[in-house]
């Protein structure tokens, strides 16, 4: 799991009251959605409500820049784990991943309603739920391929593996990184091209 | 096998759900028949969720981001929990789909699941080609499918903008090999090939701009790069 507080060391000057553990409790999600699933358990599912709700409204909020379509994102998202969550299995994956999924695809379907002006509803098709974790036999004998892309990040000089963390697994921009790291923007930019070079060497890239 | 994969830039792009419908569509079908790029997009997944709903990510953003963050009033979340929890509609376990499919020239194809509800015009021929339009609102992204008869070819081209060619069925060969069903091939404006099928194939096409054809009398079949495109 990453730890942010070794990804960007420079924010713990702004630590707050809020800064309690950053460790996602996964058995307890798990419980709950199995609750929400069996039972139809409000209580669990006010739970999972008030842990996720107030992420993907800012999330959304950040990528659509709408309060109002936010709010949808959050009431589509938190309506589909009500009606799915049977269909959770956390033996093929975390409960956030799940969630993510839902998260992303309800996302995208209301931004090509509003770019495309089109309601085809795809992203279940591009992104099936139910086929969410990967179910095949294992395929890899090569041992880096195999490696989780963590591993593969952890390689990478301290430098550079806070811009990629910070960049690709947090969704800051390079210029918020710039200004969370007290660097010059070009410097970001550098490193950030730099790891991404090394990245796709070690992860096999057939085009480089 | 497979040789041509997505870029890792377009597989973190598939993830966050930021690429174009019509990428993001030739993603998926790709990843349904390579094992290995559909391993990278789970890990890639589990990691961008996990980092989404980390708790400490966000309290600090709020404290740094000042411009964007902290005026988010927080809504009503208690209405919204009673509405959702009033509704007793339940996700059927198993949704049925029907599989679709598709002719070109008295052969049967049978379409990716990634395709199934998006608008399909009807298909348009020149020669050996035939092609189906899908119809993704898209604006200058053009999306279709691409069916190349026996001994059928592209004339040599390029193009101003990106091309992709996913091969669904069939093989085809230029100057740079042969390819196989599953193949992901990216060509940008630096790119010219000249694509010819022994057997016949049906190709995945997204490109963003018409095709230019580079090479002698060819130049007469200029129209062709706005059918194929």
């Amino acid at each position: 799991m990453l730890s942010v507080h070794s990804v960007l060391p420079s924010l713990k000057a702004n630590a707050t009251s809020n800064n309690m553990t950053n460790k996602i409790n996964h058995p307890e999600l798990c419980q709950w959605l199995k609750s929400i699933a069996i039972d139809r358990d409000k209580q669990a599912f006010t739970q999972v409500f008030r842990f996720f709700a107030p992420k993907i409204q800012r999330i959304a909020q950040s990528k659509i820049n709408s309060e109002a379509l936010a709010a949808e994102v959050v009431q589509d998202t938190m309506s589909n784990v009500w009606r799915k969550a049977h269909l959770f299995d956390d033996s093929k994956g975390a409960a956030t991943t799940w969630v993510y999924t839902i998260m992303r695809n309800v996302t995208f379907d209301l931004l090509r309603k509003m770019k495309a002006n089109k309601e085809d509803n795809l992203s279940d098709d591009i992104w099936p739920l139910a086929e969410l974790a990967n179910t095949e036999e294992e395929v890899f004998t090569d041992h880096i391929q195999s490696r989780n892309l963590q591993g593969i990040i952890a390689t990478l000089p301290e430098n550079q593996q806070q811009v990629v963390k910070g960049f690709y697994f947090m969704e800051m921009s390079q210029e918020q990184l710039a200004v969370h790291l007290d660097l010059p923007l070009g410097t970001i930019k550098s490193r950030l091209r730099l790891a991404l070079g090394k990245l796709k060497l070690k992860l096999g890239d057939p085009h480089d | 096998m497979i040789k041509h994969h997505p870029k890792f830039e377009l597989l973190q792009g598939f993830v966050d759900g930021d690429l174009p419908a019509s990428l993001a569509a030739g993603i998926a079908i790709h990843n349904n028949m390579c094992a290995s790029c559909q391993q990278k997009v789970s890990q890639l997944t589990e990691q961008v969720a996990e980092a989404s709903f980390e708790q400490s990510f966000h309290h600090k953003i709020i404290v740094n981001d000042e411009e964007n963050l902290t005026e988010i009033a927080e809504m009503d979340f208690d209405d919204m929990i009673n509405q959702i929890t009033a509704s007793d509609d339940v996700e059927p376990t198993k949704a049925i789909y029907d599989e679709r499919s598709i002719d070109f020239k008295g052969m049967q194809y049978t379409l990716p699941s990634a395709l199934r509800n998006i608008e399909l015009s009807k298909t348009a021929q020149i020669g050996k080609l035939s092609r189906a339009r899908l119809n993704l609102g898209e604006g200058e992204i053009h999306t279709s499918l691409l069916h190349i008869g026996p001994g059928g070819s592209i004339p040599e081209h390029t193009h101003k903008g990106f091309e992709l060619t996913l091969l669904l069925a069939g093989t085809f060969a230029d100057a740079h090999g042969q390819y196989v069903a599953g193949d992901f091939i990216m060509l940008d404006k630096r790119d010219q090939h000249q694509p010819a099928t022994e057997h016949g194939c049906l190709c995945y096409t997204v490109a963003n701009d018409a095709l230019h054809f580079t090479q002698g009398i060819n130049k007469l079949l200029n129209p062709i790069g706005a059918f194929i495109y």
